[in-house]
């Protein structure tokens, strides 16, 4: 009567002696389970579909995506993360390859499709191995082995690159690397430039320390992309709060408040009562007093900029106007934070604490108006503190203007990376060809099953040049083969994939340069996302809920 | 029923829609409900052991090899099957580790036995066979258990280290083992050693880097707060500063909430205005006289009062979470102030060095060189969130097991070596038992090798084969002989490869395992009234949830 036999399956569904089924879980009816090897399968299949949404964006020759969101909106990229962030993948496992993008982006910035891609092949490659039967975790460990013997061998080939503030060119080479794939590379000597510039105008080269806080990129649709420009200073999406303000002050002295311009109100509950008209005429004159006092508190500090981060109403506007003091208002905090340091003023909560220390000081603050638009943005340059810096993008669409944005993060992030660590291996796919021949040689000493594990690490290495050559329209295989021929006869690890066809092998020559920290953290990221994958036996969903 | 009698009108004794059952049945009803339970959990245990991705109603995604976790989230509901859910619990209250053992411990002593019920045996026999063998089990480690000698503080570090390591083995981070060991060792060791309150480990998790850019920060780290304009102003690098830890809110504000002002004169009004600012300033002015350099505090620091401590090179963080400046406290020492009046010298804290740090994409504020430094701060980094939680979950474990060896210092081999030993010495005993009990004593012998099996079963290993290489090598007094998982024979002295564990943990595992499988044997009837036609008396739910809420429950009672 009693039957022993219980099949993995069947801890969902238990019957007991009598064949009654009974419940063990709660809303099991709705729970799904999927469970072994066939759940191990079936996330590779899900890595694999992601993986290849984002193959064809790799490398300069890589195309992009048009992502459109619920709501209409619609992104060009070819940003590795941002396609994934924007997929809203539902998957388990997908969501997992998004994130592993995402946690390069924050921490590399660059490099998000490589990662990916990576984890693709690795993915694909350990199928084949569980096909023959090898326990997942083994694979899973060999990988671990294969990454640190890749890891190891990238230290080796890696070279250290120079640069100082007068001698940008290497800098600028790899800027133009990270560059190269995306929309603006037709203007990619500027965009380098500016990204290059920019990180040194806010660096700290004896620290190596790179604050993004004050690289601030902004853009607005209008204009060509060749337009776009770097202001050593800040750039406000604001105008003078009055059109008959002077459009420039020289030698700008700014006030900065984070008061409205206004009598203060108690923040207590307060209540006046107004009686008789000599009251009413007394609050009058006592709010009319208050606006010359303000006024005069400014005028006396000698400064002839206001930069306010409340409003102000029309009186208040009029009589700055007529004291020929410019003003800006609604400024934004993080903005108003930005101008301080920029500026080097301090940030005054109330109108008595005003004094002439507190200003902030910049050689020129000018109201920049753009084509026939009535759009109006305020440029604070030459100021106290020159680490602050904005990028400004022009672009003759939305579309191009996030996507130019996009790149010069990527850029900005890929100077960075060599800015805190200044060892670069070669792209163009030959640190991954080094790599692989490295681990296949690796492989060969070692007697256990793990060897396999390493020859599929090293073969899914290969991923990477061959979706290269495929985006180049090479015939990936032939080229493939001929670099990696090539690089264990001439033994140069510089050989990699001609995806520019300027028929020349060595990328040094090419000046296509990779941080080595990116390209570390693609292959331990990835490593580690394979072993979460493979190390999964059995998934179990609540089903939704009713609601 | 007496004979002769007519068929008598039944009586009803319960309430309508009670499900009862009872017997035997029930009894071997509940067994295989454990049973499935455990089969769910078996491909868990060891180092080979696989992980479950358990997706909740909500979509939210956990990857776990941690078996409580894995019972918590699964969500079970039938009642014998709960207690396996608890033991696992109080395994993990307990020891911190080991929870999957306890539950296939408990599942394969039922299973075991489940013949025995079938022929008949009373359930109290086999009950009062398995407290006499557990507690065969519990003298038979204390007999078998090393102390380790603490007198040597490196010796015992390096146990230590070793102890962190098996525990670490199964999970996701079993190829760093030897960095997560050190980091578990190291932060345990900071801590005060007579005391060892885990809870002033504070562990941060931030997306992004791999496994080994996490670090220890022998010291209190939190993540930045939200502050506002005038923050980036503050200096960010204080050597020696005193910090002052307050419950105070900065921020210019209605002092309270009911009150009203009635203004009769406009020149009032301004006298009111400058008494809000009075209020205010003289909290901020009465902090700078103390000389703290560091201001925190548990409620929000406005924007007036940031800027206010950036003029005077003060550095201030508001909000800041209650654990966090606990800890605080407990490394700068000082203490918590709820006022801004009367701070004297010895309110204040004070540390080595302050720091804002960028890590990953967040910035960190770090209290290092702390002078009573019982704390410290684990910061895990990693590809993805499912990962770090794992991170912090298996960290957990290997941090619990190094507080155990620190108090008890007692260890025993893992690898399935000391239960394939017990199993061989409480075989032997059992041959000297007259009657049923030798029978009870010897299931119960032979459900300890459930553990080295599913070791070999996860692994791949043949664990037949294995088992009996095990059996003849504990016969023959190779009393640390258990699996080897990486090896080519499969066997290995445990003892001399280090895979050690505190012997509390299978103490603790074996007693709880013990008194489930009693538990469920002792019970023989199931009364389950039915569900309450009242909704429950939370907030009152919109019409037509209540009925929705019925319905689907009424299709629940259907299925059984």
């Amino acid at each position: 009567m009693s039957q022993l036999a219980i099949d993995p399956n069947s801890a969902v569904y238990t019957t007991d002696e009598y064949g009654r089924p009974f419940i063990i879980l709660r809303e099991q009816g709705r729970k799904t389970r999927a469970h072994g090897l066939e759940a191990i399968k079936s996330h590779i299949l899900a890595a694999k579909t992601v993986a290849n949404i984002v193959r064809t964006s790799l490398g300069p020759r890589g195309l992009d995506k048009i992502l459109i969101s619920p709501d209409g909106e619609i992104t060009v990229t070819n940003d590795g993360a941002t396609i994934l962030g924007q997929m809203e993948v539902e998957h388990q496992i997908a969501k997992l390859l998004v994130q592993l993008s995402k946690s390069q982006d924050d921490e590399i910035g660059d490099g998000t499709t490589g990662v990916v891609v990576l984890a693709g092949a690795l993915l694909e490659q350990s199928e084949a191995l569980l096909d023959r039967g090898i326990h997942p975790i083994r694979i899973a460990d060999g990988f671990d082995r294969a990454c640190a013997v890749a890891v190891k061998h990238l230290d080796q080939i890696c070279e250290t690159i120079q640069f100082s503030s007068d001698d940008t060119e290497n800098l600028l080479k790899t800027a133009k690397t990270s560059l190269g794939s995306k929309i603006v590379s037709k203007e990619h000597t500027q965009f380098a430039q500016i990204a290059v510039d920019a990180v040194l105008q806010v660096a700290d080269l004896e620290r190596r320390d790179v604050p993004f806080d004050l690289i601030k990129v902004d853009g607005k649709v209008g204009g060509s992309l060749a337009e776009t420009k770097l202001i050593r200073g800040v750039l406000l999406d604001k105008d003078m709060s009055h059109p008959q303000m002077p459009r420039s002050v020289k030698d700008a002295r700014l006030v900065i408040l984070t008061c409205p311009f206004e009598p203060p109100r108690p923040k207590t509950k307060h209540k006046l009562d107004i009686t008789s008209v000599e009251e009413f005429n007394k609050l009058r004159e006592y709010e009319k007093e208050k606006f010359a006092d303000m006024i005069k508190r400014v005028k006396d500090t000698g400064a002839n900029l206001v930069i306010c981060q409340w409003g102000f109403d029309d009186e208040a506007n009029h009589l700055l106007m007529q004291n020929e003091l410019p003003a800006v208002r609604w400024v934004g905090g993080p903005e108003i934070e930005l101008i301080a340091i920029a500026t080097q003023g301090r940030i005054v909560p109330r109108f008595e604490d005003l004094t002439k220390e507190k200003l902030g000081k910049a050689g020129i603050v000018r109201e920049i108006s753009f084509g026939t638009t009535r759009d109006k943005m305020l440029v604070i340059e030459d100021c106290a503190n020159t680490r602050a810096v904005t990028i400004f993008v022009r672009g003759s669409n939305k579309m191009i203007v996030d996507e130019g944005k996009r790149a010069l993060h990527d850029a900005i992030c890929a100077v960075r990376n060599l800015v805190v660590d200044n060892r670069v291996v070669y792209g163009g796919g030959s640190a991954e060809i080094s790599s692989s021949i490295a681990v296949s040689n690796a492989a060969d000493e070692i007697p256990s099953i793990e060897q396999y594990a390493m020859r599929a690490f090293a073969s899914a290495l290969d991923a990477i040049p061959l979706a290269l050559a495929e985006n180049s329209g090479l015939s990936p295989i032939e080229t493939l083969t001929e670099v990696r021929s090539r690089q264990v006869t001439e033994k140069n690890s510089k050989l990699g994939i001609d995806c520019n066809g300027r028929g020349e092998n060595d990328m040094k020559k090419q000046f296509v340069y990779d941080p080595l920290i990116s390209k570390r953290q693609q292959y331990l990221l990835a490593t580690q996302l394979v072993r979460a994958v493979l190390k999964i036996d059995d998934v179990i969903t609540s089903g939704q809920s009713e609601e | 029923m007496q004979r002769g009698l007519p068929m008598q009108p039944t009586v009803v004794l319960l309430k309508e829609g009670t499900d009862t059952s009872q017997g035997r049945g029930q009894l071997l009803s509940n067994i295989s409900a454990c049973l499935a339970i455990a089969e769910t959990l078996s491909s868990t245990l060891g180092p080979r052991g696989m992980d479950k991705l358990i997706v909740n109603e909500r979509g939210d995604a956990q990857i776990t090899n941690d078996g409580a976790t894995i019972l918590k989230l699964l969500d079970i509901v039938h009642p014998a099957a709960r207690t396996l859910v608890d033991i696992a619990r109080a395994q993990d209250a307990e020891v911190g580790d080991g929870t999957t053992s306890v539950v296939l411990l408990a599942a394969q002593f039922l299973k075991e036995v489940r013949s025995f019920i079938e022929d008949g045996v009373s359930p109290h026999i086999i009950m009062k066979g398995f407290r006499k063998a557990s507690q065969l089990a519990l003298d038979q480690i204390q007999e078998l258990q090393i102390t380790v000698d603490k007198s040597d503080p490196e010796q015992f570090h390096s146990l230590l280290l070793k102890c962190a390591s098996t525990s670490m083995s199964s999970k996701l981070i079993h190829s760093e083992k030897p960095f997560f060991s050190k980091m578990v060792v190291e932060a345990i060791e900071c801590l005060d050693q007579d005391d060892l309150d885990e809870s002033l480990i504070g562990v941060k998790k931030i997306a992004g880097g791999g496994l080994q850019d996490s670090l220890l920060v022998k010291g209190v780290a939190f993540k930045k707060t939200f502050t506002y304009a005038g923050a980036e102003q503050q200096p960010k690098h204080f050597a020696d500063p005193l910090i002052l830890c307050l419950n105070v809110e900065l921020e210019l504000k209605a002092e309270k909430d009911n009150a009203e002002v009635r203004v009769d004169a406009v020149s009032e009004y301004q006298a009111i205005v400058d008494a809000e600012w009075e209020i205010i300033y003289r909290k901020l002015e009465a902090i700078e006289k103390t000389g703290a350099k560091v201001v925190l505090s548990k409620l929000p620091i406005g924007d007036l009062a940031t800027q206010w401590f950036a003029d005077r090179d003060i550095f201030c963080a508001g909000r800041v979470a209650a654990g966090d400046l606990r800890r605080v406290i407990q490394a700068a020492g000082g203490s918590i102030q709820s006022t801004c009046s009367d701070i004297k010298k010895e309110h204040l804290g004070t540390c080595g060095l302050f720091d804002e740090r960028q890590i990953g994409g967040e910035r960190y504020n770090i209290f290092e060189k702390c002078p009573k430094a019982k704390t410290c701060t684990l910061i895990l980094r990693g590809g993805a969130e499912q990962f770090i939680e794992e991170v912090e979950r298996s960290l957990h474990d290997a941090l619990m097991v190094v507080k155990r060896a620190v108090r008890n210092g007692e260890v025993v081999a893992g690898g399935g070596a000391i239960e394939m030993e017990l199993s061989a010495r409480i075989r032997k005993h059992a041959l000297s038992i007259p009657g049923k009990l030798q029978l009870i004593i010897a299931a119960f012998a032979k459900s300890l090798e459930v553990i080295p099996r599913q070791i070999c079963d996860n692994a791949g290993l043949d664990s037949t084969d294995i088992l009996n290489k095990l059996r003849m090598k504990h016969a023959s007094g190779d009393k640390w002989a258990g699996v080897d998982v990486d090896g080519a024979s499969g066997v290995r002295d445990n003892m001399e490869a280090f895979v050690w564990e505190p012997s509390l943990v299978k103490i603790n595992a074996i007693s709880s395992a013990t008194e489930a499988a009693c538990l469920i044997l002792s019970v023989d009837e199931t009364v389950r009234n039915p569900q309450s036609e009242q909704a429950n008396p939370g907030p009152k739910a919109p019409p037509g949830t209540a009925q929705r809420a019925l319905r689907g429950r009424g299709r629940g009672m259907g299925r059984r």
